[in-house]
């Protein structure tokens, strides 16, 4: 497969999946309107959703202030931000464009249509009340051209680099969406279990739409802050959680490995990581401070991102 | 003008079922059905791109769905008259690139090659591999009376369309299947495995195993873009760009996830000028440097070959009856449109006196730019071109204005006229291996009286049927 394929595929995937994370940091920001009394953390909450995105800079280039309508509309459809789900849907889209005979039809169809149809959002003006509505649109086409991709799509290493682009961009995202609120899981006498805390985690667990599974998970008793680090960084359950995510990057790349019979000297880096990952536990990561340890991860998942880069979307030697 | 559905009164007999079925056709089915075609081709991606406008600049080519229709006997003369083109063409450069025996012959004037831009002088005594330099002509045909077609202009060099000829029938085929029950067409859909077959003839002559096939692309916003990718997939090839190739000692190889691996063939669709930045064009940000060294040191073949644009020069095709004469010792099968060259003074007299019932054409123009329709212009671009005309003669070729046949379209209400032209694609392979699908391209143009057919100013496309015997 030409490199620019691989490539292309792997990016193709990270906009999907990172179309759906901002529709689901969106409802967040949508439900937190809704509910009265929170007027003290309304700025503060919009404003890191712009950070867990990483585009607050950005956003104040072109707006003066934190304003939920400007937000929404630069998180949804404003070009200027790379970032935002409409240019997610088209940079998506124009890279399986770029690659067309290494997905199936339906697959191209799916994300084709998903971007004709993005049209009739962005060609009226925004209307904030119309926002639920644009994030169910959102999810429905992510799950469906998610579903074409698993349903249809050759198991191949074309797979392999779907599949990693779309755990590359999960991982970065959820250790990014714990890292910007990490201190309302630090224990603290003063606040434990108050009535702030269960909210501030349930927007957490939300945005990464695991409410409803924690609390199948871990039964609606007791709701900690140790068990949410539990659920989001180590638990095998939830499908958004870090170790979920590394355990697929893990995975794919090791069945690149053997697909291109390159399982030279070198040992695997993200195997080893993979393995000591496992045998972590919640009081290990606060011992590392968990702001330290979710920044190592990042820093970890660019230099994962640094070797597949090298050894597979550069082609030439190596 | 001649009407191809209409004999005076009668319907012409090719066409006599096909007029049933249009006129059977109720309202709100015309209508549905051309919804349903328009959002096949979107789904399906079939759009090109207009330059200068590249964020919203997709667009579908307006797609008519009464079909243009030609019988077997009127196929085989139109087949026969662009075999003998295309062969003579293939002859006709490799003499110009090495003993140019047709102008010691004094058949045409040494100028119009040696000051031709398209001429290539890197490319003299070069022998490419098996004598083809230009393996997909696309011949653009006219027809002006019943028994007349006539070739309005070879493209030898990157000829775009073929992949709406056939999904223009695959659309057809899945909108009104019935119509196959009742009309025996012939089949277009084997033009990629014979576009493979052909380009397989032609490998390097550093190559001892199975060639390595590429179709190079200048990228996903070039207008033909589409195609490119239409026909990599259905030839099972990769589509690379400039990006995805690099030479080394001479080897060219495409970058893979396993690693660099060697490339034999490349059918490329990006002019000459940009194909190497190192030989042509040093800006070319979508070449590949060292590429033209790897074609001359014979590890790679590119099809058509650099310089091959000579032949499809409006100059040069005035001579195209004496070329096919000088090589195949035949006549032409089929006819130029009457050219006068304004190099040679008495025509260029006759075309300045008579420049409003003519069309003038710059000699390196194509698409439709740069010419001039007599009837249409006004005053001022009629002088502003005999100005041109006088200051640069040796550019410039004039026409009669040419009534193109015409083919009703689905207009609102009504079938109604369009003029037509047809652009079929031939092969030329290795060892005489040539092959010609039955059938082609059928530009239209939409708007009433209109004689501009090119997409990019507002024409349209229909399906091409030859019946079968």
């Amino acid at each position: 497969m030409l490199s620019r394929t691989a490539e292309n595929l792997y990016w193709a995937a990270r906009y999907i999946e990172r179309a759906d994370s901002i529709s689901r940091l969106l409802e967040v920001g949508y439900r937190m309107s809704l509910i009265p009394n929170t007027n003290s953390g309304y700025n503060n909450e919009w404003e890191s959703i712009l950070d867990t995105s990483d585009i607050k800079s950005d956003y104040l280039k072109y707006y003066k202030e934190l304003n939920k309508e400007n937000i929404e509309f630069f998180l949804l459809f404003d070009d200027r931000n790379n970032s935002s789900v409409s240019n997610c849907i088209k940079n998506a889209r124009e890279n399986i464009r770029m690659v067309r005979t290494a997905v199936t039809l339906e697959v191209w169809n799916s994300i084709n249509s998903s971007f004709q149809e993005l049209q009739k959002f962005t060609e009226k003006k925004y209307k904030s009340r119309e926002l639920p509505e644009i994030i169910d649109w959102v999810k429905r086409q992510v799950n469906l051209i998610r579903g074409t991709i698993l349903n249809t799509q050759l198991i191949n290493d074309g797979y392999d680099f779907l599949i990693l682009g779309t755990y590359f961009e999960r991982a970065d995202f959820t250790a990014r969406i714990i890292d910007v609120k990490y201190f309302i899981l630090l224990p603290s006498a003063e606040y434990v279990g108050s009535e702030i805390d269960n909210f501030q985690w349930s927007l957490m667990l939300r945005s990464i739409s695991s409410f409803r599974a924690f609390k199948w998970a871990y039964g609606s008793k007791e709701i900690n802050s140790n068990k949410i680090i539990d659920f989001l960084v180590l638990s095998m359950m939830c499908p958004r959680s870090l170790i979920f995510s590394i355990e697929k990057i893990n995975h794919h790349l090791v069945r690149l490995e053997k697909f291109y019979n390159r399982k030279n000297k070198k040992e695997i880096k993200i195997s080893r990581f993979y393995e000591n990952f496992k045998k972590l536990n919640v009081n290990k990561i606060l011992e590392i401070g968990l702001h330290i340890f979710l920044k190592k991860f990042i820093k970890d998942l660019s230099t994962f991102y640094v070797s597949l880069e090298q050894k597979y979307f550069i082609g030439i030697k190596r | 003008m001649f009407n191809e559905v209409y004999n005076k009164d009668k319907i012409r007999n090719p066409y006599t079922k096909i007029m049933d079925w249009a006129n059977s056709l109720p309202r709100n089915i015309i209508v549905k059905k051309k919804n349903e075609a328009e959002n096949l081709f979107k789904k399906i991606g079939i759009t090109f791109s207009v330059y200068n406008n590249f964020d919203t600049s997709e667009r579908l080519i307006p797609f008519d769905m009464f079909p243009r229709i030609l019988t077997s006997l009127e196929w085989k003369r139109i087949s026969r008259g662009i075999l003998q083109r295309s062969i003579a063409i293939n002859a006709f450069i490799n003499d110009i690139y090495h003993s140019a025996e047709i102008i010691k012959a004094k058949i045409i004037p040494e100028k119009l090659i040696y000051n031709n831009p398209a001429y290539e002088i890197k490319m003299v005594g070069f022998k490419v591999p098996k004598n083809i330099y230009s393996p997909i002509i696309g011949t653009d045909i006219i027809r002006t009376n019943e028994k007349d077609f006539k070739v309005l202009e070879d493209n030898c060099r990157t000829p775009s369309g073929v992949s709406y000829m056939i999904e223009n029938r695959e659309i057809m085929m899945r909108m009104f299947p019935e119509l196959f029950e009742t009309l025996k067409v012939e089949t277009v859909e084997n033009y990629p495995s014979y576009l493979l077959e052909i380009l397989k003839s032609l490998p390097p002559k550093n190559c001892s195993k199975e060639p390595n096939i590429v179709i190079l692309t200048p990228g996903s916003l070039n207008s033909a873009y589409y195609e490119h990718s239409f026909l990599a997939d259905m030839m099972g090839i990769e589509l690379v760009q400039g990006s995805d190739l690099f030479v080394d000692e001479g080897i060219t190889y495409m970058k893979t996830t396993k690693g660099p691996e060697k490339v034999d063939i490349i059918y490329r669709r990006i002019d000459d000028q940009f194909i190497d930045p190192i030989t042509f064009d040093e800006t070319s940000l979508i070449g590949v440097p060292g590429l033209f060294d790897s074609f001359k040191t014979g590890n790679v073949n590119i099809c058509s070959a650099p310089g091959s644009g000579i032949a499809d020069d409006k100059a040069i095709y005035t001579y195209m009856p004496e070329i096919i004469k000088f090589y195949l010792g035949e006549e032409a099968v089929l006819e130029n449109v009457k050219t006068w060259r304004c190099y040679i003074e008495s025509e260029k007299k006759y075309v300045i006196e008579n420049i409003d019932k003519l069309v003038v054409k710059e000699v390196h123009g194509s698409g439709g730019y740069g010419m001039l329709i007599g009837t249409k212009a006004s005053k001022n671009q009629i002088e502003i071109f005999k100005k041109k005309i006088k200051s640069d003669p040796d550019n410039f070729i004039a026409q009669p204005i040419m009534s193109l046949s015409s083919v009703p379209i689905f207009s609102k209400k009504i079938l109604s006229p369009r003029h037509v032209d047809l652009r079929p694609f031939c092969l030329i392979g290795g060892n005489r291996k040539n092959k010609l699908v039955s059938g082609g391209l059928t530009r239209v143009a939409l708007k009433e009286n209109s004689l501009v057919v090119n997409s990019s100013q507002g024409g349209g496309v229909k399906d091409t049927w030859v019946l079968a015997e």
